[in-house]
């Protein structure tokens, strides 16, 4: 099976964590892309509202699940083919909350881009932005090694 | 008595109009969110669709450039089941009829 691990600074890590856990509290009950289900039958949106609630729960699980005691005594995650794709799939959600929760104040140009200059958000603002690209990161090295392992899951 | 006529005659008309719209040709439409990473997306596409990467990323790219794509047509069943798995990535996607069929 293959796997990979990621050796972080927990000093630059650890202060993001608490950002995220957060958001992924505030995920629960309510779905990252809000517009889901939408165009769906009335008698079938709730049924599906609720799978993708659930998926979407299960997922973050998975995503804080990485960060455990190991994590605070070795700085190391791993991915592999077991939790690649949940933890992927919940970046994205905890992304686009972020976006949404903290990140409005910016273009959509400058999102995409990255080109922020972090010195003119305030401390809430500059510490989801970190998360955010952190999580990018995350799917950016999944996407890179385990890629066929999702596409054939 | 009369009104509980009225409801048998119109409810099975109410319902063949509903499965008359059913039928027929639907798309599934990805539309453009600033935050999905292009190469999550063409990931997704690949995945969900089949998709050689040449044509996820043509159809990624049309999303980011255009706002939307059509990934793809065809019977309302299968594609409400496209547009679910593309909700459970977090792609924004929504069906619409197709119009010429």
């Amino acid at each position: 099976m293959k796997k990979i691990e990621v050796k972080l600074s927990l000093p630059v890590v650890a202060p993001l964590l608490d950002v995220i856990k957060s958001t992924v509290d505030d995920l629960r009950g309510s779905l990252a892309a809000a517009s889901a289900g939408r165009d769906i039958d009335d008698d079938l949106r709730e049924v599906w509202v609720d799978a993708l609630l659930a998926s979407q729960a299960g997922d973050c699980r998975t995503l804080l699940g990485l960060f455990d005691r190991d994590f605070f005594s070795t700085g190391v995650i791993a991915f592999d083919e077991t939790n690649a794709e949940p933890i992927v799939r919940a970046c994205a959600a905890v992304r686009l909350r972020l976006r949404e929760k903290y990140l409005k104040c910016l273009e959509d140009e400058s999102l995409e881009s990255g080109n922020i200059e972090l010195e003119t958000l305030a401390e809430p603002e500059r510490k989801a932005f970190m998360c955010y690209l952190f999580l990018a990161t995350i799917q950016e090295l999944i996407i890179q090694h385990l890629d066929s392992s999702i596409i054939e899951s | 008595m009369i009104v509980g006529q009225a409801k048998t005659t119109t409810a099975p008309a109410r319902r063949a109009e509903t499965e008359l719209a059913l039928q027929g040709l639907w798309h599934v439409v990805v539309l453009n969110d600033p935050v999905n990473l292009m190469s999550y997306v063409v990931m997704i596409f690949k995945k969900i669709f089949g998709f050689d990467e040449p044509t996820a990323r043509r159809h990624m790219l049309e999303v980011h450039e255009q706002g939307r794509s059509v990934v793809w047509t065809g019977l309302r069943e299968k594609a409400e089941a496209y547009v679910y798995s593309l909700q459970e990535w977090h792609l924004t996607a929504v069906l619409e009829p197709d119009e010429k069929n």
